[in-house]
């Protein structure tokens, strides 16, 4: 007999306290978990997707923030509220490449899909697209589709397939070869259809624009906004501000994580109470058998740490298979689109793991110090007197 | 003959609050190494306390007690349970067993906590459980023995670290007159072996094998 096999005696002789217990904290540290991961991959995304942009500056309406410049990496739906007229002053000033977007949302069988409106020669050129089948754009007037590869394979299309957007039949040209971003879950039209489509007559979303000179971007931003009366932002500027809104939401997803933690924390005090009180007389028969209180504490502080450890190990498979299991399905939305569309799927740092079972741990060590405490106190007599 | 056992003037109150309750008055015994002593008296005159005080499980508020030259009424908490884990066995009236644990490992427990490396407890707790007749029931728990088959148990268990004192509550208080033989019989053997045995008890049974008889009353002795 060692110290360690009483302890797993012990912590298992009520199963249904112990597995509910355990599965207060592996809930607990399973939502903590696949929050962080969520977090981690959404982030990643943005960095990838801003990339993606290949701008150095984006034009927005007057008054954007960072919700919009949002929206841009994640391809929710936009206001269109530049006119074309805007996106030919901005191409009139020397140095810098524009191009206008035009971001909607469809559905095919009901699942939510990016459409975007583009002028099929100066994007292929801007993003450097490739054609992984079929054929790109014949002409700046097409009535066709050209899709990226995820949505191709999500949707089950190949060049020749129809796809219905707004009501029209769309004949699907070609497919892109695979970018690793947002553009693979996309639909691509030219943009007066788009525009006819969307009802957007003359007008785009959003204007991405490389400078020519990467050392005189903040000199441009002054020359647009002299040009025309709408929003410029920098890809930094953007970055940060979207970042901004992605670290505040995993804040408070954390949180929330934590709080269930704590939560759970007073179950394995409760428990740990409880099997003080249930053990009373078998402290006493320890302490008669010569055990010191040292001993007692120590007991019932490895029965608590236990739970934070298994809790710890169950609650990140649980955070990891929900954070693989669950992302895909959960409706588009600003925040999940991204994560939706990682190509790489659920990628989790080594570190967010230990620290979560470390998290944990400490968690239930904590938890469990008061009651090893109540029973390390207790005197043999106290223990031992029948009652 | 020697006097494993001494107490001089030993007394013992508890308080609860505002309530004193006086448990042991003022006691002086000695008890003899390799004696079979009996304390016998009524219920709630301080009998159980007094085993407590001189197997060093408590300590009195007044007085001294000895275990051979220590004193132990003055000695660490740590020392008094190292002193419970070698020198001193312990049998009480009931639930002397861990619950979740089988026969053999509450035996072994004993000798966990008296700093027997793990390995080496088997075979002694084996020989022990053959000892008191329950080789078979090594792999039992508590809840599958009988009342006697506990108790021997706890006998077994408190033989572990092989002590000079064996100190029994009323052992047998819970078990059938058959039960109390056999349980009588394996403390007369171990007496025989040379342990002190001190027993607390209600039974003229028991009482009857005694060398010596304690009697306490209203937290006194008359020896
Ligand atoms: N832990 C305790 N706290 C308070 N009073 C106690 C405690 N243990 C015993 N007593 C009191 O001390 C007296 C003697 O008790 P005890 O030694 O158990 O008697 P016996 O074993 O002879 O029945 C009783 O009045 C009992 O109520
Ligand atoms: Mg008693």
């Amino acid at each position: 007999m060692t110290p360690s096999k009483l302890v797993f005696r012990n912590i298992t002789r009520r199963r249904g306290r112990f597995v509910f217990t355990l599965l207060g904290i592996t809930i607990g540290i399973a939502s903590f978990v696949t929050f962080m991961a969520m977090g981690g991959n959404l982030k990643r995304e943005i960095h990838r997707e801003t990339a993606a942009l290949g701008a150095s500056l984006m034009v927005l309406p007057k008054g954007s923030c960072g919700y919009e410049q949002l929206s841009i990496l994640t391809g929710d739906q936009m206001p269109t509220n530049i006119t074309v007229d805007e996106v030919k002053k901005i191409r009139d000033i020397k140095g810098l490449t524009a191009v206008p977007y035009l971001s909607q949302q469809t559905a095919i069988n009901n699942r939510p899909v990016s459409v975007t409106g583009i002028e099929p020669q100066a994007t292929f050129a801007f993003k450097r697209w490739q054609m992984a089948q079929g054929s790109y754009f014949s002409s700046e007037e097409s009535k066709d589709a050209v899709i990226g590869v995820v949505a191709a394979k999500q949707f089950d299309l190949k060049p020749g397939s129809t796809i219905t957007v707004r009501g029209e039949k769309l004949t699907v040209q070609g497919i892109l070869a695979e970018t690793g971003g947002r553009d693979d879950a996309g639909i691509f039209l030219a943009l007066p259809l788009a525009q006819r489509l969307f009802k957007a007559h003359e007008q785009v979303s959003y204007v991405a624009v490389r400078v020519d000179n990467l050392a005189q971007t903040e000199a441009y931003i002054e020359k647009i906004r002299e040009a025309v009366s709408l929003g410029v932002v920098s890809d930094k500027q953007m970055l940060k501000s979207v970042m901004g809104i992605v670290g505040s939401v995993n804040i408070t997803l954390q949180l929330i994580a934590a709080v269930a933690v704590l939560a759970s924390a007073f179950g394995i005090v409760n428990t740990m109470m409880a099997a003080t009180y249930e053990r009373k007389r078998e402290i006493g028969i320890l302490q008669a058998l010569g055990a010191r209180r040292r001993m007692i504490f120590a007991l019932f502080m490895m029965e608590s740490g236990i739970y934070g450890v298994i809790g710890g190990v169950s609650g990140v498979v649980a955070g990891l298979l929900a954070a693989a299991v669950a992302t895909p399905y959960i409706t588009q939305n600003a925040f999940t689109t991204m994560v939706k569309g990682s190509g790489s799927g659920t990628l989790i740092d080594l570190k967010v793991i230990i620290y979560s079972i470390l998290f944990s741990t400490v968690v239930a060590i904590l938890a469990g110090i008061y009651p090893a405490w109540r029973a390390a106190r207790l005197t043999p007599v106290e223990a031992i007197s029948y009652e | 003959m020697n006097n494993i056992i001494r107490t001089e003037h030993a007394a013992k109150t508890y308080t609860i609050g505002e309530i004193t309750t006086t448990a042991l008055k003022d006691v002086s015994l000695e008890i003899p190494q390799g004696s079979f002593t009996c304390i016998v008296g009524p219920s709630g005159h301080g009998k159980s306390t007094l085993m407590h005080l001189i197997g060093g499980l408590d300590r009195p508020s007044d007085g001294k007690v000895y275990i051979g030259d220590m004193e132990i009424s003055r000695i660490a908490n740590s020392d008094l349970a190292r002193l419970r884990a070698k020198r001193v066995g312990f049998v009480f009236q009931f639930f002397n067993l861990l619950q979740g644990l089988t026969a053999i490992e509450n035996v072994e427990i004993a000798m966990m906590l008296a700093g027997v490396p793990d390995r080496e407890q088997r075979v002694r707790a084996e020989e022990l459980l053959a000892l008191v007749g329950l080789t078979e029931k090594a792999g039992s728990k508590p809840s599958q023995l009988s009342g006697g088959q506990q108790q021997r148990v706890a006998i077994a268990r408190a033989l572990a670290n092989d002590p000079d004192i064996l100190l029994m509550d009323e052992p047998t208080g819970n078990l059938d007159s058959v039960a109390e033989a056999e349980v009588l019989d394996l403390l007369q053997t171990l007496h025989r072996q040379g342990k002190t045995v001190v027993i607390v008890t209600h039974s003229d049974e028991v009482a009857k094998r005694a060398e010596r008889i304690i009697r306490v009353k209203d937290g006194l002795v008359d020896q």
